[in-house]
């Protein structure tokens, strides 16, 4: 292994501008600060970050720094990347044109069998309002209990409730006695409305009092209705949070809660969100939720990048391993990289106008990551897309079937995507004639229940000029499941 | 710009499916439909050989398919339509009847090919704009229009020939 040295202590590359210097130095130092930090070996690493900005961001000191250090030796990417794209070249013109790119993170062997798994330090948060009385409180009582006689001696939980208020219910705890906190969960009971912001601020509190950057750490939401005004500030403190180190998942259960806030509210950090049509299905999916936690290699993936004229970021799509669109502003979230899988995403890029160069960027970004379980930043790395322009106008290539499995798929998704925008925009017949497309695909496909049911919406659409809440989250939620690996469409 | 052949909405150019329809606009490398030249479908010639087999019939089968190259039986049961193709790797469709281990491919069947329904105690198949046609008893069938079939007809998917046998018994 390269022996540290400044620029791989605060993990930028030896180009790096003062401004990445600053930048990358206010982010080690918010998350290795002594007064929030008590990792053993953090402080030492807070200590080292300190020196290292100290010289680079002394343009003399910097040079004298640079004059000793030994050259650059390739540095050894701590994950694997592919890159596949819809054609092999764009083709010269005014008209617009659309180009894929599927990209692939992996973990890269050598590192995976050096690390230990990473320990967790997770917050359950739960909506305890009047309506998750019943079987929907009973079985996230059934599962929390079961969650926590899975944690290992290393990892930290924490619970915390919420209705009109938030309730730490289990302070951030690390080798309780399980007998106790059992009887703690035993005792939950629904009353009062849901405000998730009380709630979500109390487990940030929770996280962040045993936060560590070596650790996982989580907190996991559990509703079934709606906040009412603070919206903005859950999706602020999402904001802020993933800043910290600290990611949001969401599950919500039944037809009532706001989806595109829980699903917005996890994109910020990089997470998903996931609809619980059915009690039942809430312990398989937190207990998924959970497991998938304990497996992660690499953290909190995120790619910055530069607008380029002329191209437009149409579409972005995580596939793996967690199924979400993504935000098309700089940064991309995309949470973790698992152990034994991959990061997945699909790209849509509009080129404008290719104004006759023979090698035109779509991408200009650089990738940020931490590996879990240790301290050191991983130096970031660029990614360009480029794709060669060709001056004479072929007929298309075929599409590599990578790329064409993936959209076959997504496009149903996107269509309904297109319908919820139309039914927003007044256009019921438009949106209901295109949920009936989407119904005969799905058909096609052999997917009769899921086509069942977007008819139906069509329908409901055509008369009540709205989405059913139910059929809008299973439409959804549907179509978005026939993304993953072997699956029917089928819901969990 | 691109017009999707299936509802004429205009997509930019490099789009791999419309975005109004979902049909596929451009197609993988592999596994496009064979194509076959009519001369070689000679249905003078076809002797449909008696029966190797006996067709295990369901109480609900309506029609059994009998596959005359290799003299096996499929039938067709418990619901009213039934669509004929071919399942191929990277593709989304799916068809009630997957005809890949009869040779499909070679054959020239495509992966969505015909439809067989049956509605007020009729049979009658349709073709669903399949590469190679659909013939019965040798004649090719229009394209999207259902045609009624007897039993003991013979259609064919490109080159691959089936035996239609419906079931005479009233219904109770």
């Amino acid at each position: 292994m390269e022996s540290p040295n400044y620029y791989s202590i605060l993990g930028i590359p030896r180009d790096a501008s003062q401004e990445d210097i600053r930048k990358a130095f206010f982010d080690a130092a918010r998350r290795l600060h002594p007064d929030t930090n008590i990792a053993p070996g953090d402080t030492e690493f807070f200590i080292g970050a300190n020196e290292a900005y100290e010289v680079l961001s002394d343009v003399k000191k910097r040079a004298i720094y640079d004059a000793g250090l030994a050259p650059d030796r390739p540095v050894h990417l701590p994950v694997a990347q592919r890159i596949i794209f819809s054609r092999n070249n764009l083709v010269n013109m005014q008209d617009p044109q659309l180009v894929y790119a599927l990209l692939e993170f992996s973990p890269s062997l050598e590192n995976l069998n050096n690390l230990p798994s990473p320990p967790l330090n997770i917050c359950l948060l739960i909506d305890r309002s009047t309506s998750m009385k019943g079987a929907n409180l009973d079985i996230v009582k059934a599962t929390a209990k079961q969650i926590l006689r899975r944690l290992r001696p290393q990892d930290i939980f924490s619970l915390v409730t919420f209705s009109d208020r938030a309730e730490t219910i289990i302070p951030s705890t690390q080798n309780g006695d399980l007998f106790k906190l059992e009887a703690r969960i035993q005792m939950l009971q629904t009353s009062g409305g849901t405000e998730i912001f009380n709630g979500l601020i109390a487990a940030f509190t929770e996280v962040k009092r045993s936060f560590k950057s070596t650790i996982v750490n989580h907190i996991i939401l559990l509703t079934d209705g709606r906040t009412y005004g603070d919206e903005n500030q859950c999706l602020e403190l999402a904001d802020q949070a993933i800043k910290e180190g600290i990611g949001i998942s969401g599950l919500g259960i039944g037809s009532d809660w706001n989806d595109s806030f829980l699903d917005e509210l996890a994109r910020r950090t990089g997470g998903s969100s996931f609809y619980v049509s059915h009690p039942h299905d809430i312990q398989q999916l937190l207990m998924e939720k959970f497991d998938h936690l304990g497996q992660i290699y690499a953290e909190d993936i995120t790619i910055e990048f530069q607008k380029i004229k002329n191209i437009e970021l149409n579409y972005a799509f995580r596939l793996q391993p967690e199924l979400g669109s993504l935000s098309l502003e700089s940064p991309l979230h995309l949470g973790p990289i698992l152990r034994n899988g991959c990061l997945t995403l699909l790209l849509e890029f509009l080129v404008s106008s290719t104004s006759s160069v023979n090698v035109i960027k779509l991408f200009d970004g650089q990738v940020k990551l931490r590996i879990s379980s240790q301290s050191n930043p991983v130096s970031s790395f660029a990614m360009q897309l480029t794709r060669p322009v060709s001056m004479t106008t072929n007929k298309p290539e075929p599409p590599p079937n990578e790329i064409i499995q993936a959209l076959s798929q997504l496009s149903f998704y996107k269509m309904q995507e297109q319908a919820q925008l139309e039914v927003a925009a007044g256009n019921y017949d438009q949106a209901s004639n295109r949920l009936q497309r989407l119904a005969t695909n799905l058909l096609e496909q052999g997917n009769r229940e899921l086509a069942r049911t977007v008819l139906l919406e069509a329908e409901h659409i055509k008369e009540k000029q709205t989405y059913s809440l139910e059929g809008h989250k299973r439409i959804k939620y549907g179509t978005r499941a026939l993304l993953l690996p072997g699956n029917g469409g089928k819901l969990p | 710009m691109i017009l999707c052949p299936n509802c004429q909405h205009e997509e930019i150019a490099g789009a791999i499916f419309c975005s109004s329809c979902g049909t596929q606009l451009l197609m993988p490398k592999t596994s496009k439909t064979h194509e076959i030249h009519t001369s070689e479908t000679k249905f003078d010639s076809v002797q449909v050989p008696p029966l190797r087999t006996t067709p295990q019939i369901r109480l609900s089968t309506w029609a059994s398919l009998h596959m005359i190259e290799s003299g096996q039986f499929v039938s067709l049961a418990d619901r009213d339509e039934f669509t004929l193709g071919r399942v191929s790797e990277g593709q989304p469709i799916m068809p009630d009847v997957d005809l890949t281990a009869f040779n499909a491919y070679a054959n020239g069947v495509s992966r969505l090919h015909c439809v067989i329904k049956k509605a007020n105690r009729k049979a009658s198949v349709m073709d669903l704009g399949s590469s190679n046609g659909t013939y019965l008893n040798g004649v090719r069938l229009p394209t999207h229009v259902e045609t009624p079939i007897n039993h003991g007809d013979v259609i064919a998917l490109g080159k691959l020939k089936i035996q239609v046998l419906i079931d005479q018994t009233p219904d109770e």
